[in-house]
């Protein structure tokens, strides 16, 4: 090794000092000089340095940083001169894994170490193993937007940061279920809670919140985001990021593959959650019917996942937790029926009886409510004058199988109205049903509503059905029952939950919370009998079909064009859109591609289709290397099988999506 | 005469060789008859018909047989009654079958009472005969045509017989059953029993059977509105009986039988439907085409995902505004949720869109001529409403395309939102039945060629006459049960509905035979004609959709005077019914328009087809024997194809001259 000196203290060989900085690149940190030559191998160097701090330590995860190259020097058996350093090189010996801040897709942060020198894409699969998130090619990490200064002390210390810093992870295999959760989570109840907050929706945001939170205005707001991605073919020390840097963790490429609750709990919990964001923030636009879905699908989830009743077997083990599942499962089942059991064991065809007033819109008619005697007998609904003629023939007699069932509900003004559009082969009949109270009215509600889809009250989800209304009703007292159009505060009581906190603010300005409440119920019975994992995926289903899902906006410039324009991209195909009014004007197919170009020195992107179609365009709003890697990732994307497995072909995926340096 | 007995007495042979079969394997236990009146409720429709009578009539032979098959099938379920049965009718075979006939009618008729509509509800535990024969032994019987009546008799005892089982079947499984006239593309129809737990694939692959024709993926339901003028394609998984209940009773509705490109265009020719808006200059040409895999990669991308995309599709409509007869255009949109519009003064972003409809309750049809009826701008209208509604109203809404294609896109591209993935299971499902059916018919020629003619003598069944047009059935008989059986091997994925699919099939297979070659033709259908024949009304139909009617030689005079109907009466008017059909179609069974009066009224046997000849269509078809040759054959080969029928019909003819020489 290198030092070797005459007794005057000259260095007789070549060697020269080598000053190296132990710490994450602070320039006050304590550094140590070694004497090297050209030829000293890293390794030796590193050794050296170990030797040198004479502090007893895992130095393990510790490399070499290079900070005018930016450049990581992990080849050990590399020389100083193969790399090219010399005796100006500041070098800085730190640990490869540091802890950063994730911001998850559902908004909370969690601590956890990442590693800052490997390619960022193995950085995410490796935290994505951690989160046990499957497919992690599907995400990646973005730069937090800036902070404006003056909100940040109220809301900062609030927050609650989970740690997984300490956890540390088997190399390769997967990790073991135990207890229902990855084994790596159950070591402390920490951990335990983390995965909770992993694996479980979160309750709606305070609209109050929700309203301050920034929302794209435009087309070109949209763009924003996107300027923001890490590249996947760099490690996080080369872009800039910093121990304890807060990073956004989300979905970026919209095609997730194989999407299955069973294995899946936490990463159909995170995409619920980015899909929800994405809807209640406005980044994916939606109408006022689909949006009252997805609000009534949030209600549902939240409903469950407070409730514990997480529906599915999350992961067991195979012997006792199976057993205790299955007996839960019985108990369940048992009180269930049970509970249907009171009502109706003594009449096997269980029928509602009682008198309502009833109002029949017509033509020309204005009389009001008059006071009928009403029985509800399977699906039908009869009604005669009074009580005494109940034997002989009804007034009318509707079927109410096939029928729609509108609620107009104002528990403040003690107004119960159910509105029955029923069809006949005449077209449809109205008949508006009165009530007097909350209990008279949720069951003759769950009746109509079950009724309409062809069950009788005998079905078992009758109780189940009542209680879904008694509890939206009572969500109507506490939560918007109030007079205003303006949200409540946070408002956390487990029954009352503010439906503004269900929808995205336009429809909080558009809605009083009492007009939305029986919308959101209406859109609810549709989807009151999805397990808590069926509602999540039933809520990205819907959230995938809108028009807009999955397009990730860019300001680009066409070659030949003068003006800015967006360009769309998707999992399937690039749009070109006018940046001022937002149409669709051409659309080019992935599958259609032959090939893509890009020129780093003129910031262009050239790509050819089918039938000599060629497009070019210079980036405005991101770097071409963020337009490239979307392209690349998505072609990468579609070129996954089933039969792979969770195998990640990562050099086809860098050789698609990385830069001229990856070559 | 001589001749048509002996088909008879041929027949009978087959029928009692089967009984012996069958009760060979059942063993020998007397059982206390099934109460003959069984309390329960249960009933069943007939849609398409103008009575009960002609649809008991028409499903007789048809269907009476499939039912058997049924209990064969099902032994075990059926045991009892099928011994029982079968004791009788051995005691019984020597009594006049009109006995047994006539009471069940007469039952029929009670049990319906008023019988006006061409829908007829019949309530068959009513209906139910009595089981035995014995107490009608006392009834003064009509005497029938002294000679050939024991044979017929036999047979329509057999034939009661199977009328029993297969009520008594029906009541067992208390399954909805209706009797279905559905009409085929060449004007003929033929009626189908069709239980509630059917699905239209499970009727499709009945009528494949029924009719032989080829399978392909575009022959579906398709029903008719003829009051409202409008039209829509059955999908294949939706429940029939469900959907023809909501039928008024006195509906003019169909059910036809045909082919339509548009079932299944989209996954034909999905850029037609997914890349069509986009591109708009260039595209048309180049989506023109396109090749398989492409197509391939499309479809999975659009209906193989974690949801399905709905293609995009916009554009201006006209709409009938409710209740008037103007049409007002207007900027449609469609997407998962329903179809949108854009109000006046607003853009075609989604936070705009007001709701048109949503597609929850309401199917989608064609609307025809209503350019005419409604003064719509174009005849390329779609319609949307409730299933329920059966007539004009101001809940149905009508929406004009400026042309076909668009058109279709509409309408497909509705389905695709309705029904999502379920239609891509539905066109695979067709696709790989469409494929079955190809490969089965050429193992199925194959095999039955040769063995044809030698069968006769093969077939030991007890042949009272060992005439030699008598064999030829037998033969039939015999390969189609040989193949059929092979068949049941081969598809052993095939559905629950063993008995209507599999062995029904013997019937269309038989006429694979001509197809060879080989002239062993008027097979099954014939015997099932005569085992099920106790009323000319099957007769009729019988021959002419399964073959060779005897020549016209045979001509028997109109048999005396049955005092009798002719559906109480199986005997004598059957056979020459048979034979004449391109003449004077005797016989014929009154009942249908008699409307209700099953029992007596003399028969005036010439007159009575007569008039259905001059209004088939109206009446219900359900006569159609009247056109028998060039019409009714065609049917069962009719999917086949074009150029067989007439193939068909010269063998036909040559086979009656042949028979006619014989005798």
């Amino acid at each position: 090794m290198a030092g070797m000196k005459t007794a005057t203290g000259d260095y007789i060989d070549s060697s020269w000092e080598l000053r190296v900085f132990v710490g994450e690149e602070d320039p006050e940190a304590e550094s140590v000089t070694l004497r090297v030559t050209g030829e000293s191998h890293i390794g030796g160097v590193l050794l050296k340095v170990v030797e040198e701090i004479k502090r007893k330590q895992d130095w393990s995860d510790h490399a070499i940083w290079w900070e005018q190259k930016r450049q990581w020097l992990l080849q050990t058996h590399w020389t100083l001169d193969k790399y090219g350093i010399l005796a100006d090189a500041r070098l800085f010996f730190g640990p490869q894994h540091r802890p950063i801040i994730l911001r998850l897709p559902n908004r909370r942060a969690l601590r956890l170490r990442a590693s800052f020198s490997q390619p960022l894409f193995q950085a995410v699969a490796a935290i994505c193993r951690l989160l046990s998130i499957r497919h992690p090619e599907e995400l990646s990490l973005l730069r937090a937007p800036e902070k404006k200064e003056k909100k940040k002390k109220e809301k900062e210390p609030e927050e609650e940061l989970y740690d997984l810093t300490k956890v540390v992870l088997a190399g390769g295999v997967a990790p073991a279920l135990f207890r229902g959760m990855p084994a790596h989570f159950s070591d402390s109840t920490q951990t335990e809670a983390c995965y909770h907050m992993l694996s479980r929706p979160q309750p709606p945001p305070d609209p109050l919140l929700l309203q301050r939170l920034p929302r794209p205005s435009s087309l070109l707001d949209k763009t924003q985001l996107h300027s923001r991605w890490l590249d996947s073919s760099r490690c996080l020390m080369q872009q800039g990021i910093k121990a304890g840097d807060m990073l956004w963790l989300r979905f970026k490429y919209y095609s997730f593959f194989d999407l299955d609750p069973k294995t899946d709990p936490v990463r159909l919990t995170q995409l619920y959650e980015q899909a929800r964001w994405d809807l209640l923030l406005e980044e994916t636009d939606c109408t006022e019917e689909e949006m009252m879905v997805f609000a009534a699908l949030q209600y549902h989830i939240n409903k469950l996942s407070q409730s514990g009743e997480v529906g599915e077997p999350t992961g067991t083990d195979p012997g006792l937790d199976d057993l205790d599942a299955a007996l839960n499962n019985l108990e369940v089942k048992l009180e269930g029926s049970a509970s249907t059991d009171v009502l109706d064991n003594l009449t096997t065809i269980p029928e509602l009886k009682d008198h309502l007033r009833i109002f029949r819109p017509r033509k020309l008619t204005l009389k009001g409510y008059r006071q009928h005697w009403v029985v509800f007998k399977e699906t039908t609904l009869s009604y005669y004058k009074s009580q005494d003629e109940a034997p002989g023939d009804p007034i009318q007699q509707l079927n109410l199988k096939g029928c729609e069932v509108v609620p107009d509900v104002n528990v403040a003004s003690q107004k119960f109205y159910i509105k029955l559009l029923v069809p006949s082969p005449e077209g449809m009949s109205e008949i508006h049903l009165r009530c007097q109270d909350e209990q008279q009215y949720a069951h003759w509600m769950a009746g109509c509503r079950l009724a309409s889809k062809g069950r009788t009250m005998a079905d078992s989800s009758y109780a189940s059905e009542v209680q879904a209304i008694l509890a939206f009703l009572s969500l109507q007292r506490t939560g918007g029952g109030g007079s205003g159009n303006h949200p409540q505060g946070p408002d956390a009581s487990a029954e009352g939950i503010n439906p503004y906190g269900l929808v995205a603010p336009r429809f909080q300005r558009k809605f009083k919370a009492k007009q939305l409440t029986p919308r959101i119920l209406e859109a609810h019975q549709n989807v009151a009998q999805l397990s808590l994992s069926e509602a999540q995926l039933r809520f990205i289903q819907a959230w995938q079909s809108l028009p807009d899902f999955g397009i990730s906006y860019v300001v680009v410039r066409f070659k030949g064009s003068r003006k800015d324009e967006i360009l769309g991209i998707a999992n399937n195909r690039l749009i070109r859109i006018d940046l001022a009014v937002g149409d669709m004007v051409k659309t080019w197919r992935f599958s259609n591609m032959r090939q893509w170009n890009v020129n780093w020195d003129i910031r262009q992107v050239a790509i050819e289709f089918d039938e000599h179609i060629n497009v070019a365009f210079s980036c405005v709003s991101a770097s071409c290397r963020i337009v490239h890697e979307y392209i690349g990732g998505y072609i990468f994307l579609s070129t996954r099988e089933r039969a792979r497995g969770e195998e990640l072909d990562e050099d086809l995926f860098l050789q698609l999506t990385g830069g001229h340096e990856a070559f | 005469m001589g001749e048509s007995n002996e088909d008879i007495d041929q027949m009978f042979s087959n029928l009692l060789g089967e009984m012996d079969l069958l009760t060979q394997s059942l063993g020998v236990d007397t059982l206390p008859p099934p109460d003959p009146k069984p309390p329960r409720a249960e009933f069943n429709y007939s849609v398409g018909f103008k009575d009960l009578n002609e649809s008991l009539n028409a499903l007789e032979d048809q269907d009476l047989d499939a039912l058997m098959a049924d209990l064969v099938a099902d032994i075990s379920e059926a045991e009892q009654r099928t011994i029982h049965a079968q004791k009788e009718s051995s005691q019984n075979q020597h009594h006049p079958a009109s006995l047994e006939v006539p009471d069940f009618s007469g039952a029929a008729a009670l049990g319906y009472g008023a019988s006006v509509a061409a829908v007829s509800v019949s309530q068959y535990e009513d209906d139910l005969p009595p089981p035995p024969a014995d107490p009608m032994l006392d009834l003064p019987l009509p005497p029938p045509p002294p000679e050939p009546l024991s044979q017929e008799e036999e047979a329509a005892q057999a034939k009661a017989d199977k009328i029993k089982l297969a009520l008594e079947k029906l009541k067992e499984a208390k399954v909805k059953k209706l009797v279905v006239k559905v009409h085929m593309n060449d004007n003929s129809t033929k009626s189908l029993m069709v239980d509630e737990r059917q699905l239209a694939r499970d009727v499709l692959d009945n009528l494949f059977e029924k009719t032989h024709c080829d399978c392909n993926v575009d022959w579906c339901l398709y029903e008719i509105y003829t009051e409202l003028q409008i039209e829509r394609i059955f999908e294949d998984h939706e429940n029939v009986v469900e959907v023809l209940s909501d039928w008024t009773r006195d509906t003019e509705n169909k059910v036809l039988f045909l082919e339509k490109e548009e079932k299944y265009a989209v996954f034909k020719n999905p850029q037609n439907f997914y890349l069509n808006n986009k591109g708009k200059k260039e595209g048309k040409e180049t989506n023109e085409k396109m090749n398989a895999k492409n197509k391939e990669s499309l479809l999975e991308e659009s209906f193989c995902g974690t949801s399905i995309i709905v293609p995009e599709l916009e554009g201006a409509l006209y709409l009938k505004e409710d209740g008037k007869k103007s049409w007002k255009r207007r900027y449609f949109l469609l997407r998962a949720s329903g179809i949108y519009y854009v109000p006046k003064g607003k853009t075609k972003t989604s936070r705009d869109l007001a709701c048109f409809i949503q597609f929850e309750n309401v199917n989608i049809y064609y609307g025809i001529q209503c350019k005419m009826k409604y003064k719509a701008p174009t005849d390329y209208c779609f319609v949307l409403k409730h299933p329920q509604i059966q007539k004009e109203s101001q809940y149905i809404k009508y929406l004009c395309c400026d042309d076909a294609r668009t058109l279709n896109q509409w309408v497909m591209g509705t389905r695709i939102a309705k029904y999502g993935k379920t239609l891509y299971d539905n066109y695979q499902r067709a696709m790989a039945r469409a494929g079955l059916a190809s490969r089965w018919t050429n193992l199925g020629t194959v095999s039955t060629g040769p063995p044809a003619p030698p069968a006769p003598p093969a077939t030991g069944l007890k042949t009272g006459t060992t005439q030699a047009n008598g064999q030829i059935p037998q033969a039939a008989h015999s390969v189609s049960a040989v193949l059929e059986e092979a068949q049941r091997h081969a598809e052993t994925t095939k559905d629950k509905k063993p008995a209507l699919g599999n062995h029904e099939p013997g019937a269309p297979r038989a006429h694979q035979l001509p197809k060879s070659s080989l002239p062993p033709p008027p097979p099954l259908r014939r015997s099932s004609d005569v085992c099920g024949s106790p009323k000319t009304a099957p007769r009729a139909k019988g021959p002419g959709g399964g073959f060779p009617a005897p020549p016209d030689d045979s001509l028997p005079p109109p048999p005396p005077p049955p005092p009798l109907e002719d559906d109480q009466l199986p005997p004598p008017p059957p056979d020459f019914n048979d034979a004449p059909p391109d003449f004077v179609p005797p016989p014929p069974p009154s009942f249908a328009g008699d409307a209700g009066s099953p029992l007596p009224p003399p028969p005036p046997p010439p007159p009575a087809p007569a008039p259905e000849v001059a209004k088939p269509p109206p009446v219900g078809v359900k006569r159609p024997p009247v056109p028998p040759k060039r019409k009714e054959n065609p049917a069962p080969p009719g999917g086949g194809g074009s150029g067989e029928q007439d193939f068909m019909s010269d063998l036909m003819k040559a086979l009656q001259k042949k028979r006619g020489n014989i005798s």
